[in-house]
């Protein structure tokens, strides 16, 4: 994207600029060889921002559109249908799909950009970056093959997925890569029909009471469902009490759990890099700062389009990246800190049954009527990263929501509630269990 | 994730672990190569030179040196070889082959004009004296890898140049007599000697020689030609086809013929049909089959046609016709294909066609040859070619290779040469006979020929058409540049072996992949199973089928 908007601005100012992309996957491979280690949703905020920017998503690279998320919950579940019913979310592939997968008319999201920045003037070089050092006034990258080109700026987004973080710490001391954290993808092949009736096209979420899992969702795409476990490194022991629960389960024919066709244990940026500049070095997207859990094809748009902002209007040393990218990463790390807190709070209604009912009956109370949906609208925002975690915390202030929240959480635990005895069916996709 | 089950019996994880891990390959060029050459070996020291602390100087001196460890011949045999090792090149579908044949001969020269020396194989001097009879590539091949494990070894050579049918066979335009001569010349410094005009099976028989050595090895080649058993091939303006490229060598200005027919569709006949020309005849090759099913190799059938070579494909020759003692014509039957035969190529059949006339008065018969055993004793055998184990041994302490077990390539006679010395060596000094298991070939599909950058091949330069007939004798391929040699040797995909591209180590998420201080081709990464997190990314990025899963 960085290309995108550099070259693209660069030219409304009749800056004459280069721009090399250093990128040696192919993303018309399946699996991991072509893949970017990544859930593969675009908000529906990001869908349109997109749009504006020029960049439209094909029906071939959207595998799904998402139109509703059920949250899952050890008490019901709940379809939460999109906030306004023209948006949806996208769900994509940022490779071409999961390993052995049928050859589908379909596009990596990642292969389309680049198609993108391709066609804007960018080369393409399909060589591997493994070492990128300063010398004097010039940035050099260096290939796996050990030929070595000079810039005036390099522009890492290679994410927290390669070593080349850790050779740029090395490398250059000013600069300490993001802190990370483990998390699990994997990819269930159920075939289309059967992800229609069980899926259907809503993103599955799940709220339950395991140690360290700080989000888990299943969404669909084509014949296959993808599945993020996020939290604080997952291991197999999380995985396990995840895949015996039942509402998990119950998401699969006969509760039986099939063996997925590719998994990978992907790690996440939990902290930015500092800084994430330099003189001639600017890290965009996860090698720089993005947005905690959620939204990191947003975060890369931003950072990206920042970083462009930047290098043609004001400059490319360290100084002006401090003076116009910085306080964007800041504005971000400083919302991620609120998101912590957020996901805290869905910590603590996750480990405490009556604010599960509560959290519960409030929202399928909101998705049967057509009053102000504030639960649902925090919970959408929050799981589909739409709106900043600061938005979505000050929304939690409201007087109205918590004066609503505290009437589901005291009428969900009365005794004779239906929602506490498991009676209650708000809508077509939403019941509710003991 | 190792649980499958949950307390109540159902599957609720999956257990869907790839285990990595490192296991070289064979590569397709090896694996055709008739003397297994370790090809992605020599090309991958010049590819990774700077990867490896190497000039490019000193990685063409060192790939040298691991061609000649299986080949001490290298320049003789790049510019006579059919380079199969390059038809099932993984490079094929992407942009056309490795010139692996071109960069073997630019090797091959190299290492002459650098004047380097063939590497032995330790210091150590074995009293045991050894004999080869004949001085073609298998005997030569066996020579030097007897002498360079420290043993004395004569070579009994029939005339008094060495080199078999490489000398007596091969022309100029293909050959240089200089080449053969340095390479030869190279191995006289490894304990290696001649002994010209040696009458083996005639003054000095084979039993003699046993008496003399510890071990003898033959290498008689097949220098008999087989006759075609049609009336008038007995007679005046009647040739094998090796008898006259040995005489054209020997007396290279007399006259031959001017209407000079060919008959027979392998290389020896080709080169006889463009040494015709080269004289200045009119030729003609028949051939009983098409062209599809001719063995020769098929730029040297291209290039004849380039001279001026005429081509009459699905004739059978019947008789040949003198008048006054001069040859007249040749009486050919028209043939078609029928079904294959044990060999694989389709029978040539008579079609029933009237039989024609091709005229002539010089007629070639180049359909093959076979070994002469006249004074081998115990060895003759009724059937053409002399049975061996897989390592040559054919008696007690006698050994053989070359054409004499069959018609092949020079290659393949090389190798003869090279097995039978690993096997006699570990006979003698009681060594355990390590045979040569392998490597699994490469999985095809394994080679992920889109990782590496489209690069056209380099060829070797050939002398414009026009020069070759001007200068008949003049080489018309030319050896490739040391930059081309560069470049093309960058154009392996190392099939079946790490050549650091990175990728593992810089998208293992578990960090599972550590560098090597001591690299080589090969020899990059180390990979810690414990961290392996069984996402099978490595195997499926990994270009060139390096890594894999663990079964």
């Amino acid at each position: 994207m960085f290309s995108y908007f550099f070259l693209s601005m660069a030219e409304t100012v009749g800056l004459d600029v280069d721009v090399d992309i250093y990128e040696p996957r192919s993303f018309c491979h399946r699996g991991p060889a072509g893949c970017n280690h990544c859930g593969g949703i675009v908000s529906e905020s990001l869908v349109q921002r997109l749009a504006t920017e020029g960049i439209r998503l094909p029906n071939d690279v959207v595998q799904r559109g998402i139109e509703s998320y059920t949250l899952h919950m050890d008490v019901g579940d709940v379809e939460i249908a999109t906030p306004l019913m023209e948006q949806r979310i996208a769900a994509i592939y940022r490779g071409n799909g999961p390993k052995q997968s049928e050859k589908l008319d379909t596009h990596s999201f990642d292969g389309h950009l680049l198609k993108l920045a391709k066609d804007r003037g960018a080369l393409v070089i399909p060589q591997l970056v493994t070492d990128v050092r300063r010398e004097g006034e010039r940035m050099f990258v260096q290939c796996a093959d050990r030929t070595e080109n000079g810039y005036d700026l390099v522009v890492v987004a290679s994410g927290v997925n390669s070593r080349l973080l850790d050779l740029l710490e090395t490398e250059l001391p000013e600069f300490q890569q993001p802190d990370r954290t483990k998390t699990f993808i994997c990819e269930f092949h159920l075939g289309r029909d059967a992800i229609q009736e069980t899926f259907g096209p809503s993103m599955h979420v799940f709220l339950l009471d395991i140690p360290r899992l700080e989000f888990a969702a299943m969404i669909p795409k084509g014949d296959y469902v993808t599945l993020c476990l996020l939290g604080d490194d997952i291991d197999e022991e999380l995985m396990d009490r995840f895949f015996s629960s039942p509402e998990v389960k119950n998401r699969f024919v006969d509760g039986i759990v099939p063996q997925h066709v590719c998994h990978c244990y992907p790690r996440i940026n939990t902290r930015a890099a500092r800084p994430a500049y330099g003189d001639r070095l600017v890290m965009i997207g996860d090698s720089g700062s993005t947005r905690l859990f959620k939204d990191g094809i947003g975060a890369a748009y931003r950072t990206s389009k920042a970083a462009a902002k930047t290098a043609v209007f004001h400059g490319v040393d360290a100084e002006s990246f401090k003076q116009h990218y910085a306080p964007l990463c800041r504005k971000i790390d400083t919302d991620n800190k609120v998101g912590k807190f957020v996901f805290g709070v869905a910590t603590l209604i996750q480990k405490a049954k009556f604010a599960r009912r509560g959290v519960l009956r409030m929202t399928v109370s909101e998705q049967q009527s057509t009053g102000p949906r504030r639960m649902s609208g925090v919970l959408w925002d929050l799981f589909s990263g739409s709106a900043s975690y600061t938005n979505v915390f000050l929304r939690t202030l409201h007087p109205l929501y918590i004066g609503s929240l505290i009437r589901n959480l005291v009428s969900a635990n009365m005794p004779g509630n239906g929602v506490a005895k498991g009676q209650v069916s708000s809508k077509e996709g939403s019941h509710v269990q003991h | 994730m190792c649980s499958t089950k949950a307390p109540d019996g159902k599957l609720v994880a999956p257990s869907f672990q790839i285990h990595a891990h490192q296991v070289e390959k064979l590569p397709p060029c090896q694996a055709q190569c008739p003397n297994s050459g370790d090809i992605r070996g020599w090309l991958g020291v010049i590819a990774q030179h700077h990867k490896n602390g190497l000039t490019l100087d000193e990685a063409y001196d060192k790939a040298w040196g691991i061609l000649t460890e299986r080949n001490p011949l290298p320049a003789t045999i790049a510019r006579i070889c059919p380079h199969p090792c390059e038809d099932l090149c993984s490079r094929n579908e992407k942009d056309g082959a490795v010139s692996i044949n071109a960069m073997e001969r630019f090797l091959g020269d190299w290492g002459l004009s650098r004047s380097l020396k063939l590497p032995r194989k330790g210091t150590r001097r074995h009293a045991e004296s050894i004999a080869a009879v004949g001085s073609g590539p298998a005997s030569l091949s066996f020579a030097y890898q007897m002498a360079r494990r420290g043993y004395d070894v004569t070579i009994y050579e029939q005339t008094t140049i060495p080199g078999g049918m490489l000398r007596q066979a091969i022309p100029d335009y293909r050959l240089p007599r200089e080449v053969l001569d340095a390479e030869v010349e190279r191995m006289l410094d490894l304990n290696i000697s001649f002994v010209w005009e040696a009458d083996v099976g005639g003054v000095v028989s084979l039993e003699e020689l046993r008496g003399r050595h510890a071990l003898v090895f033959l290498g008689l080649g097949a220098q008999s030609a087989r006759q075609l058993g049609i009336p008038g091939e007995n007679g005046p303006g009647v040739s094998s086809g090796i008898d006259y490229l040995r005489q054209r060598k020997q007396q290279p200005q007399s006259h031959r013929g001017e209407r000079v027919v060919v008959i027979g569709g392998g290389n020896t006949a080709i080169d006889t049909a463009r040494c015709a020309r080269r004289d200045g005849a009119d030729v003609t090759v028949l051939y009983r089959r098409s062209e599809a099913e001719m063995p020769a190799a098929a730029q040297e059938v291209e290039d004849a046609r380039t001279e001026g070579v005429q081509f009459r494909f699905l004739v059978a020759p019947a008789e040949i016709v003198r008048d006054g003692g001069r040859v007249q014509h040749v009486v050919v039957q028209p043939m078609h294909l029928g079904e294959p035969g044990a060999g694989g190529r389709r029978r040539p059949i008579p079609s029933g066609d009237l039989p024609q006339e091709v005229p002539a008065d010089l007629v070639i018969v180049a359909v093959a040859q076979a070994p002469d055993w006249q004074g081998m004793g115990a060895l003759a055998t009724a059937e053409e070619w002399l049975h061996a184990n897989t390592d040559g041994k054919v008696g007690d302490n006698v050994w053989a290779g070359g054409d004499a077990r069959g018609p092949g390539l020079a290659g393949a006679a090389i190798a003869h040469g090279r097995f039978a010395a690993e096997a006699a060596h570990a006979e003698l000094r009681g060594l355990p006979r390590t045979y040569r298991a392998g490597a699994r070939p490469v999985d095809k599909g394994a080679i992920r020929t889109d990782h590496f950058a489209a690069q056209e091949r380099s060829q070797e330069h050939r002398r414009p058409p026009e020069e070759w007939l001007q200068n008949p004798e003049v080489e018309i391929d030319q050896t490739i540049t040391y930059e081309q040699a560069h470049e093309e040797a960058a154009r392996c995909m190392s099939c079946g072996l790490c050549f650091d591209c990175q990728q593992c180590f810089m998208y293992c998420n578990g960090a599972g992949f550590t560098r090597i201080e001591e690299t080589s081709p090969g020899n990059y990464f180390a990979l810690a199973l414990d961290a392996c997190e069984g996402c099978g990314k490595c195997i499926e990025i990994c270009p060139c089928g390096y890594i894999e899963s663990r079964q």
